[in-house]
């Protein structure tokens, strides 16, 4: 028998007090590992919003939202100003317009609905008017079909991602060929596919691509590149609305910043970046929390080692006073003590990290539930620009709606995952508690007097 | 030889200071059996812990064998304690979770003896004190009194000291155990030329040593 075998044997000499210390300690550790693993996914979480939701900056004159709206296009010149701004990668640039009866031969794939006569019932008069004998006396209004010119057709896909084509193939953004990609829904409806041809604005354009996105404005839209459609309704240079790129995601608010600056009134600047920003406080609220979680399951857990140990020392002054008067060195008994401390310590630290293990998952999928629907109330109200579109919303604002509801998705799936990192750094500290707690009330074993074995007799 | 010369030992305690012993000198020779008396209170067990290394007398000094212990480092007074002193208790003091075998092989580990023969030794020891073989794996809490004493007793002669410091050691014993006891220690003395001091306030015991001490209020007298 040596310190090694007489610390271990001392460690389970009372099972039942050495049981509810493994246990305490246990539960501590269970909830560092806990705590760290919320804490990680959260802050992982709050990194992939931030990196997906951060870098597009879409920048459109004042005042208009979609198609409707009024004010001036953006200009070449300032095109030129939102590219050279520090930080901006890249942009792209889209045009809408609309196609009436009148400017193609294709037949809309949408029905008009009451909302789409509603949204049209100016159209045909100066000055609305609700009189009988007015609406009479215009003709019946018909549905159009939405044309996109862009610089990357990619901009128009609703999921954030590439756009989908079915068949054929994207256009070169910066072509100016009498070229377009035609949504699936249009194509049906006019019985469209590759190669095949159309008239617009007076000139016949050819059919490179079908694509789809699932959403039923989109689909039943024509896609062009930029050129050509600004040169088919001569607006040579303008542009409805910037898509810019910003280099990183911590770049997003100094660029949003700068480009208010450099651009005024004449435009309208929102970026994804800002609307996540407050959905990310919660989380980041969460992070916190477990991190004043960790810290305090940490001080829980060396309290509840030193504090034992502290108790076993007291209890047992009579036996390190015989350990020592029969010749037993400081060092044996501190020796002795130690490995008490960590057989008692090592024991729950696994009981506890096999616990965390357990719990971590279910813990943290509780804490950002709890938060969520302040979340989602956030994302909500928190809607990309136009929301407000209706029927004639398209272009990069149907994309920024459904980012930000990727983005709410995103939000709301925080899902424990305990990498290898968290594992370490939980037995990291626990080691330490384990050490530090051992090793105090083992050195006050020091301090006890072999004396002591004589006294009270 | 054991030389004590004007020891004093003073305690600071809430009530003032408080003088166990007072100037005081003895000594004792090789293989003498020694005995010191007094009442609760005169300093018998300040004394014995003073011989034995366990505590440093506040002034005076005593020398062991040509060294003067209250000097050494604390390191080397565990030493002297392992290798020179074998101590025995009223209380027997025992280790509580290790059996009688672990208890006598504690001390010899202390002793810096090899681990490979502990057990041998230790069983040895034992079975010259009269501890069956079946009362060797007992924890203490399962052998009587006497047997604890006994079992005190192969720890204190675990590494073949030159002293045995006894404090009470037959007090927690019925008469004919204490007798028992005493008379094993005796024969320890004679046969192993092996130098006993005994603490006691049994008269009788104190009468059949070579040697008696009187402590009274922290003086001694020798008898």
């Amino acid at each position: 028998m040596n310190v090694l075998t007489r610390g271990v044997k001392n460690a389970i000499r009372s099972p039942l007090k050495s049981g509810a210390i493994v246990l305490m300690f246990a539960i501590s550790i269970a909830l560092i590992l806990s705590m760290l693993v919320a804490r990680g996914s959260v802050l992982s979480k709050i990194e992939e919003v931030k990196a997906t939701a951060g870098t597009a900056v879409t920048i459109q004159p004042a005042g208009v939202m979609g198609n409707m709206g009024g004010g001036d296009p953006l200009t070449a010149a300032q095109i030129a100003t939102i590219t050279s701004t520090a930080n901006v990668t890249s942009i792209s640039s889209t045009l809408t317009d609309q196609l009436g009866t009148d400017d193609t031969n294709l037949t809309s794939s949408l029905e008009l609905g009451s909302f789409g006569q509603r949204q049209q019932r100016f159209e045909s008069s100066d000055t609305p008017s609700t009189s009988t004998e007015a609406e009479t006396s215009r003709p019946a209004p018909t549905p159009r079909t939405s044309v996109t010119g862009t610089t990357d057709v990619n901009s128009i896909a609703t999921d954030g991602g590439d756009l989908t084509i079915t068949s054929g193939e994207a256009f070169d953004g910066t072509s100016s060929d009498n070229v377009a990609l035609v949504g699936s829904d249009l194509a049906t409806k006019n019985s469209l596919t590759v190669g095949s041809t159309f008239t617009a604005y007076g000139e016949t354009i050819t059919v490179k691509g079908i694509y789809t996105t699932g959403n039923a404005f989109q689909d039943s839209g024509i896609i062009m590149p930029i050129a050509t459609l600004q040169a088919l309704t001569d607006q040579a240079g303008a542009v409805s609305s910037v898509t810019a790129a910003i280099d990183s995601s911590d770049n997003v608010a100094s660029t949003v910043t700068a480009l208010k600056s450099s651009l005024g009134d004449d435009a309208d600047i929102t970026s994804e970046a800002e609307s996540a920003a407050s959905s990310v406080e919660s989380l980041q609220g969460i992070a916190n929390l477990t991190t004043a979680g960790v810290i305090a399951a940490a001080a829980a857990g060396a309290l509840i080692i030193v504090l034992s140990m502290f108790l076993v020392v007291r209890e047992r002054r009579r036996e390190i006073g015989v350990i020592k008067a029969i010749g037993g060195s400081n060092g044996k008994v501190i020796g002795q003590f130690i490995i008490e401390g960590l057989t008692i310590t090592i024991i729950g630290a696994v009981i506890g990290l096999v616990l965390g293990v357990l719990v971590s998952g279910p813990m943290t999928t509780s804490l950002v539930s709890s938060r969520a629907n302040s979340t989602n109330t956030t994302e909500t109200t928190a809607a990309g620009p136009g929301g407000q579109g209706g029927m004639r919303m398209g272009g990069p604002g149907a994309a920024f709606n459904q980012g930000a509801a990727q983005l709410t998705t995103n939000l709301t799936q925080v899902t424990a995952s305990l990498t290898p990192q968290i594992f370490a750094a939980a037995v990291g500290i626990t080691l330490l508690i384990a050490l530090l707690g051992s090793a105090i009330p083992a050195w006050l074993t020091a301090r006890i007097r072999p004396a002591e074995v004589l006294r009270t007799e | 030889m054991l030389t004590i010369e004007n020891v004093s030992k003073t305690f600071s305690t809430p009530g003032g200071q408080v003088q166990a012993l007072k100037d005081v000198s003895l000594s004792v020779n090789t293989g003498e059996f020694v005995s010191i008396i007094g009442k609760s209170g005169s300093g018998k067990s300040t004394l014995l812990s003073i011989l034995g290394a366990l505590d440093n007398p506040s002034t005076g000094s005593i020398v062991v064998d040509d060294t003067q212990i209250n000097k050494l480092s604390g390191a080397k007074q565990t030493q002297y304690r392992a290798k020179k002193i074998g101590f025995v208790f009223q209380q027997y003091n025992l280790v509580p979770n290790l059996t009688a075998l672990e208890n006598v092989m504690l001390a010899l580990e202390f002793g810096g003896y090899p681990a490979a023969s502990r057990f041998d030794r230790a069983t040895q020891l034992l079975e010259s004190v009269g501890i069956e073989e079946d009362q060797r794996q007992r924890r203490p809490t399962r052998l009587s009194g006497g047997q604890q004493q006994r079992v005190s007793i192969a720890r204190a002669l675990a590494n073949q000291p030159a002293y045995i410091l006894a404090d009470e050691p037959t007090g927690n014993l019925d008469s004919a155990t204490g007798k028992k006891i005493f008379d094993l220690l005796h024969a320890l003395s004679r046969s192993q030329k092996t130098t006993i001091i005994v603490v006691t306030h049994d008269l009788e015991i104190a009468g059949k040593t070579d040697k008696t001490f009187i402590l009274k209020d922290g003086k001694i007298t020798t008898k």
